[in-house]
C-alpha cells in the first residue's frame, strides 16, 4: 500500500440530507497523473475539499503515503506535501504577486512565525517568489497587486501558490475554468510540464485537456464513483458517454 | 522614503519636540493624551486593520495594566522598574485568556470581545476592598528609574513621546515581518491561508496577545499620565473610542490611529466645553468617515497626494 500516494476509503459527506460524495474509494500511485471528470454537481470539488482538509468528511479515511491523515487539520496535511488550487480563485488580492508568493513559501516552514524582521530582507524568499511566478508566466508582475492583474493572469497566481507550498500530492480543482482557449492552452501546458514526480489529481471539464493529460481518469456521477480507468476506456465506455457526453 | 515624506516627518518631529514652548501646558497635555490613546488604537488596529477583527475589549487589558501599576507602586511602595513590567505583564496575560475568543469569527467576535469588557469593568467597578471602587487608585507618582525622576507633565511628554515613537518603530517591522503579512491573509482569505500551511486560529491568537501587550503598555503610560485609574478606563465607551479612533484615522497604517486620536480627543474637548452630547457628535464623525471616507484621515491625505501627482503629470 505504501505506494500510494493518496489511498481514499469510502469517503462519505452529507450535506444536510444530500451525500454530495457517497461512498468514494480511490487509490492513486505515487507519480500518477489522475484525472476526476464528471457532471457538474457530483461531487468532485466537494471530494477535493474533505481530502485536503478544508471539510470534514462525514464517513470514510484518507490516506497519505500510507499515514492515516483523516483526522489532521488542513495546515498539517500541507505540511505533509498536500497542495492545493481552488475552481473559485482563491488569492490575495490586496497583497502584490510578489508577497501572495512569499505567503506560499513560507507558509510550510518556521520563518511563518518571525516578527522581527520585514518579509522583503529574506532574500532566499524573494528569489524563490520571483521563480515561482516565472515559473507560471508571471515574472515582471511580483510589485503589482492582484486585484490590479487579469483574470487569467489570477488563475495563473493560483497554480504558483499550490507549488510554492512543496507539494508531492498535487489536486488542481479546474484549474482552466473561465478560462480563453490560448491562455487553456498555456496553463495546461505548465501543468503537463510538471515534474513527473509529482503525483497530480486533477479536476478538468474540458475533455481533450483531461484526457491527453491523464494517466488514468476517474468518473464521478452523483458522488459515487461509476468509472475509472485509463483515457481510451473512458471515451469509448457508453455510461460515460451517457452521463458526461449527456445529449453531446 | 521620497523626500516629501521625509520632510514631513523632520517637521513633525522638530514640531513634536518644540510643542512644550509652542503650545504651552494645554497643548502638551492634549498631545500627551493623544499619544497614549493613539498607541490604544494602534494596539486595536493591529486586530482591526491587518486581522480584520474588531475587539471591543482592549480597555480590559488597558485598565488592568493600569490598575496593576497603580496599586502596585502606591499600596506596596514597588519601584516603576517593577511595577510597570509588573502591569505589561499581568495585562498580556489576559490577553492570553481572552485571546481564546479568536475562535469566533465576525459578528461573535465582537459580541464575546464586549461580554469580556464588562467582566473587567464589572470587578474594577465591584470589588471595592480591591480596586477602590468608583474612585479607585489615586496618588500615583510620577515615573522614576534610580535617581532619574519624572517632575513634570512637560517631561513626561517626551517620555511619552520617545516611548511612542519606539512602539511605532517597531509595529512598522512586525506589520511588515512573513507574520504581519501572515495576518493579512489571513483577513483577505483564511481558507487560502490554510492551504498553505498556516495554523490560522494560533496565527490570530498570537497577534491579539502581541495586541494586548501594546494596549497593556498604554496603559502603563496613561497611569503615570493621569495620576489615577478609576473604572471608567477598563468601560465600554474607551473600547469603541479606541476603535473609533484607528477608523476615523486610517486603519491598516501607523499615523492613522495617532491622527484618529487627536481627532476624537480634540472635538471632545471642544465640544464638551459647551455641549454635553459629545457622544452623539463622535456617533456623527464616525459615520460620516465610514460613508465618505472609509480610509479614514489617511485614505483623504493619500487621494488628496494622488490628484495633486495627476496635475503635474
Ligand atoms: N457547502 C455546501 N453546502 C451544501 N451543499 C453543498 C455545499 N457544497 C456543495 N454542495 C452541493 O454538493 C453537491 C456537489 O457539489 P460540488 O462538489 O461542488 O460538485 P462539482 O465540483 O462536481 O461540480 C452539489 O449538489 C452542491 O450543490
Ligand atoms: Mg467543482
Amino acid at each position: 500500500m505504501a505506494e500510494h500516494a493518496l489511498a481514499v476509503v469510502n469517503l462519505g459527506k452529507l450535506f444536510g440530507g444530500l451525500a454530495a460524495v457517497d461512498g468514494v474509494s480511490l487509490n492513486v500511485a505515487t507519480g500518477e497523473r489522475r484525472v476526476l471528470i464528471g457532471p457538474n454537481g457530483a461531487g468532485k470539488t466537494t471530494l477535493f475539499h474533505c481530502v485536503t482538509g478544508t471539510l470534514k468528511p462525514s464517513s470514510g479515511q484518507v490516506s497519505l503515503f500510507g499515514r492515516d491523515v483523516t483526522r489532521l487539520a488542513e495546515h498539517r496535511r500541507t505540511a505533509l506535501g498536500m497542495g492545493r488550487t481552488f475552481q473559485i480563485t482563491n488569492v490575495f488580492p490586496d497583497l502584490t504577486l510578489g508577497e501572495n508568493l512569499a505567503l506560499a513559501i513560507v507558509g510550510t516552514d518556521r520563518r511563518k512565525w518571525v516578527v522581527h524582521r520585514p518579509a522583503e530582507t529574506f532574500e532566499e524568499v524573494r528569489r524563490q517568489a520571483l521563480e515561482g511566478l516565472a515559473r507560471v508566466g508571471l515574472e515582471g508582475r511580483a510589485q503589482l497587486p492582484a486585484k490590479l492583474v487579469s483574470y487569467g493572469e489570477r488563475r495563473q497566481l493560483e497554480l504558483a501558490l499550490a507549488l510554492n507550498t512543496g507539494p508531492k500530492v498535487l489536486f488542481l480543482d479546474e484549474p482552466c475554468a473561465g478560462l480563453s482557449p490560448a491562455e487553456r492552452q498555456r496553463i495546461s501546458q505548465m501543468i503537463a510540464d510538471l515534474p513527473r514526480s509529482m503525483t497530480l489529481l486533477m479536476i478538468e471539464h474540458d475533455m481533450d485537456v483531461a484526457l491527453g493529460l491523464a494517466d488514468r481518469v476517474t468518473v464521478l456521477h452523483r458522488g459515487r464513483v461509476i468509472l475509472e480507468g485509463t483515457p481510451q476506456e473512458v471515451r469509448a465506455n457508453p455510461q460515460v458517454r451517457d452521463v458526461y457526453f449527456g445529449h453531446a | 522614503m521620497d523626500r516629501a515624506r521625509l520632510m514631513l516627518l523632520v517637521v513633525a518631529l522638530a514640531g513634536a519636540a518644540a510643542l512644550p514652548w509652542i503650545g504651552g501646558p494645554f497643548w502638551t497635555g492634549l498631545a500627551t493624551q493623544m499619544m497614549i490613546f493613539g498607541l490604544l488604537a494602534l494596539s486595536v488596529d493591529l486586530l482591526l486593520g491587518h486581522a480584520g477583527l474588531f475587539s471591543l475589549t482592549h480597555a480590559s487589558f488597558f485598565a488592568v495594566s493600569a490598575y496593576t501599576v497603580a496599586i502596585l507602586q502606591v499600596r506596596y511602595g514597588w519601584p516603576t522598574l517593577a511595577a510597570a513590567p509588573a502591569g505589561i505583564l499581568l495585562g498580556t496575560a489576559l490577553a492570553a485568556l481572552f485571546g481564546i475568543s479568536v475562535r469566533t469569527r465576525g459578528v461573535y467576535f465582537i459580541l464575546i470581545t464586549i461580554a469580556l469588557g464588562y467582566v473587567v469593568w464589572g470587578i474594577a467597578h465591584r470589588w471595592s476592598s480591591f480596586t477602590g471602587g468608583d474612585n479607585g487608585v489615586t496618588n500615583v507618582p510620577f515615573p522614576a528609574v534610580g535617581p532619574l525622576a519624572v517632575t513634570s507633565h512637560t517631561q513626561y511628554y517626551y517620555v511619552v513621546l520617545a516611548a511612542v515613537i519606539l512602539c511605532g518603530l517597531g509595529y512598522r517591522v512586525l506589520i511588515r515581518s512573513p507574520f504581519g503579512l501572515g495576518l493579512r491573509g489571513v483577513k483577505a482569505s483564511e481558507t487560502r491561508m490554510q492551504s498553505l500551511g498556516y495554523r490560522t486560529g494560533l496565527h490570530i491568537y498570537v497577534a491579539f496577545v502581541l495586541s494586548g501587550a501594546l494596549a497593556s503598555f498604554a496603559g502603563v503610560l496613561y497611569v503615570y499620565y493621569n495620576k489615577f485609574v478609576n473604572p471608567v478606563a477598563a468601560s465600554f465607551p474607551v473600547s469603541v473610542e479606541a476603535a473609533l479612533m484607528a477608523i476615523v484615522g486610517g486603519t491598516g497604517t501607523i499615523v492613522g490611529p495617532f491622527l484618529g486620536a487627536g481627532v476624537v480627543l480634540g472635538l471632545r474637548n471642544w465640544v464638551s466645553s459647551f455641549v454635553e452630547m459629545h457622544h452623539a457628535i463622535m456617533g456623527a464623525v464616525f459615520i460620516a468617515t465610514v460613508l465618505w471616507a472609509p480610509q479614514g484621515l489617511v485614505g483623504i491625505a493619500a487621494r488628496v497626494r494622488a490628484r495633486l501627482k495627476g496635475r503635474d503629470g
